[in-house]
């Protein structure tokens, strides 16, 4: 491989080219049909005397070369010079957050990754809010580029995974393949969604004999079978490439591990634009399989492979990477012993259990307040416990650095206390001291779910299990009786005061939240964002046995 | 017709000697270019550390000499001029942040803070970049040492002067060493 980036990126201009007079003589080929295909049906008697050809007459065959090669440049300017824009519409990406600790992370990595290639193109980064796993790379004439990677993705992986599959998205972007597969895909993804319109209105089959469709249809699934051959190449050199800059091959093999095991084909990408994934998002039986064929129908190459070839540079087998990963999952899942203090408020009552988190934002907690660990039942004075006085020291350095900021404008809706801004899962939130509700914005939510640092207590366990199981019954129930739904009053929304609605998270995941509908928040009460988590963390999904009378009673 | 001969075989001669030649300097500019990028982020490195000592100093009375050291090693590796006396102070001043986070594990109420946590993120961002961009010194050293000592063109070189360059030495514990070590993907 080459060592400056520049020369390949040389080498790649001509399939561009390729590509332009690929798109020309579609537009040649379309206007000839059009042509004349006009001139069959009109009765053209009255101008010509004899049957017409276009290929028989030069001068007409030239204007429409003229023509086409004009809509043709036109075509390629639009869309290869916008192709960045085009692509982030599709994919309603947004820029990472610098306040948020795992977005600064990512932000980071991409610095980084500038810094390995010796800096010969600036490239950007957005973050997709989809929970699954998958990263994408645009680039475009104007010079821009962008890395695009999900939520599920920045949240789910450790630093030198993410830093192999940034390195990947960077390669591709760095040796122009994907300056390539953008204006591939944004010249024949337009044709690609409008024939599939096409498709969906014309049920009858009325299309079926239309010959300029026919041709159409033929271009573009044609066009796609030049990519896709095309692309399986690629993601070997660009694994090879990423672990030249990472040198870290293991990484590479682990986020492969990870995404194919849990997270893939997840539909958020339209077609036209899933060779730019890091993996193919969508599922198919040829996915794994090897070949000619599959060489030629698929985008991406088996991950099997990808990960056989890594692996076998990292000199690791595939066993021991299996059960280094599951490690990992199991010591992530274990349990943490909650250890719980209660202390004395100012009216001399005993108050508690408390979490260390929950004692830390109690406000009438002094460093003379006399506090007890329920593990240890021993009495002592708040400043003489260490972890307590750590606290201390927290809260004096909060005011110190931040006068007055920590805490947010909003009132919580239950206990009518102001709300403050704290970091959750590393991203910013607004929550209550005392009732421990949570307010979010909901471009947050995503986020949230997808990171998994939060260990949860078997108290949140059992407790989601039952919830779901609940809410789960009580749906069937409405469902068998058709019975009138009962609302329950409803809060008002902290942000603009209108009321919010209590519905259902999702219907595969039976948490009730409060939604605003006006200035798009979510509500959590106390438990229920970590009741969600856990259960679209582990796939916990009720179980009802609808043919058990009993459980309708 | 004999002079014709003569004529294009010298310019051609000049013309491959203008190539080579502006080849080579492109190469040595890439090569400065590169050290400037290690310098960077270096420097980067050094104005990180006076803020993780702030932030530390307060919750570590007993580590005074771990934290001394860090800020000596420090001192040195800004005042070292020569490559290979920088390589040994930075290797230094590695060694003595690695110490530092290691009996920071000790403190769990510093790894839960805040700050901490943010400047533990930018250090390893940091040590990833100096890392990354003393690989793409190193490899651009050793491309340029290869065009300046192959045949043809080392006629070139050693006509105009062209000297070599200082590879700058990896630290012990370097990011390129087979990744056979399973831990390498939990750092």
């Amino acid at each position: 491989m080459p060592l400056t980036f520049i020369d390949i990126e040389k080498k790649k201009t001509w399939r561009i080219g390729v590509l332009l007079i690929f798109l020309i003589f579609l537009y040649f080929c379309t206007m000839i049909v059009l042509v004349q295909g006009v001139f069959l049906i009109v009765p053209n008697r009255i101008i010509f005397t004899e049957p017409f050809f276009i290929f028989t007459n030069p001068e007409y065959l030239l204007i429409v070369i003229g023509i086409s090669f004009v809509l043709a440049v036109i075509h390629f300017y639009f869309s290869a010079f916008r192709s960045v824009m085009i692509v982030m519409e599709n994919i309603n990406a947004s820029p990472p957050d610098p306040e948020d600790g795992i977005h600064r992370r990512l932000m980071n990595i991409v610095d980084e990754i500038h810094v390995v290639t010796g800096d010969k193109r600036k490239i950007k980064c957005v973050v997709i809010p989809s929970l699954s796993m998958n990263a994408l790379a645009v680039a475009d004439f104007r010079g821009e580029a962008v890395i695009a990677v999900t939520e599920g993705l920045v949240s789910r992986l450790t630093r030198p995974q993410l830093e192999a599959v940034l390195a990947h998205e960077a390669y591709h972007i760095i040796s122009g393949d994907c300056l390539e597969t953008s204006v591939a895909a944004s010249l024949f993804g337009m044709y690609a969604s409008a024939l599939e319109r096409m498709m969906d209105s014309g049920e009858e089959g009325s299309m079926g004999f239309h010959p300029v469709f026919l041709l159409f249809w033929l271009l573009v699934k044609f066009s796609n079978l030049l990519n896709m051959f095309i692309s399986r190449e690629r993601e070997y050199r660009a694994d090879a490439a990423s672990v030249r800059m990472t040198r870290n091959p293991l990484a590479m093999a682990e986020a492969l591990h990870l995404i194919s095991r849990n997270w893939t084909g997840s539909g958020f990408i339209s077609s036209g634009i899933e060779m730019l994934c890091f993996v193919s998002p969508r599922i198919t039986s040829l996915d794994e399989s090897e070949g000619w064929w599959a060489d030629l129908m698929s985008t991406h190459p088996p991950i099997r492979k990808r990960m056989e070839i890594l692996l076998k540079m990292a000199r690791v087998s595939i066993s021991k990477l299996e059960a280094k990963v599951n490690a990992e999952t199991e010591t992530f899942v274990s349990d943490t012993p909650e250890v719980v203090y209660y202390a004395l408020d100012p009216k001399h009552q005993w108050q508690g259990p408390y979490t260390y988190t929950e004692l830390a934002s109690i406000s009438w907690l002094t460093p003379n307040t006399w506090i007890s660990s329920g593990n240890e039942q021993t009495i002592m004075k708040a400043s003489e416990n260490k972890l307590m006085s750590a606290i201390f020291t927290e809260r004096l350095n909060l005011a110190l650095n931040s006068a007055g900021k920590e805490v947010s404008g909003f009132i919580c809706p239950t206990c009518r206390q102001p709300l403050s801004d704290v970091s959750y899962e590393k991203t910013k939130v607004h929550q209550c001291n005392f009732c421990g509700g949570i307010l979010i914005e909901n471009v947050k939510v995503p986020r949230i779910l997808a990171r998994n640092e939060k260990c949860f207590t078997t108290r949140v366990k059992s407790l989601a299990k039952a919830v779901i199981m609940d809410n789960q019954r009580s749906i069937a129930i409405k469902k068998l009786k058709g019975a009138g739904v009962k609302t329950k009053p409803s809060i008002l929304c902290p942000k603009c005061k209108n009321p919010m609605f209590r519905t259902f998270y999702s219907l595969a995941y039976l948490i009730e939240i409060d939604k605003c509908g006006v200035c798009n928040t979510t509500w959590f009460d106390k438990d229920e964002l970590e009741m969600l988590q856990y259960i679209i963390e582990n796939k916990i999904t009720p179980k009802v046995d609808v043919f058990d009378p009993d459980q309708f009673s | 017709m004999v002079n014709w001969i003569l004529i294009t075989v010298i310019t051609l001669f000049l013309l491959w000697t203008i190539f080579i030649y502006n080849r080579l300097v492109a190469l040595r500019n890439e090569v400065k270019n590169a050290w400037h990028q290690i310098d960077v982020q270096l420097k980067r490195r050094h104005d990180l550390i006076p803020n993780l000592v702030t932030v530390v100093k307060g919750y570590m009375e007993f580590e005074r000499d771990t934290l001394e050291r860090v800020t000596a090693a420090r001192t040195r590796a800004i005042s070292a001029v020569k490559i290979r006396d920088k390589a040994v102070a930075e290797d230094m001043l590695t060694q003595a942040l690695e110490r530092l986070f290691a009996v920071m594990e000790n403190y769990p109420v510093l790894k839960s803070n805040e700050n901490v946590m943010q400047l533990q993120e930018e250090f390893t961002s940091t040590e990833n970049r100096i890392a990354f961009a003393r690989q793409l010194y190193n490899d651009l050293v050793a491309n340029y040492m290869t065009k300046r000592e192959v045949f043809p063109d080392n006629i070139i070189a050693s006509l105009f002067a062209f000297r070599g360059a200082e590879y700058f030495f990896a630290e012990k514990a370097d990011r390129s060493r087979p990744a056979a070590d399973i831990s390498i993907g939990t750092k």
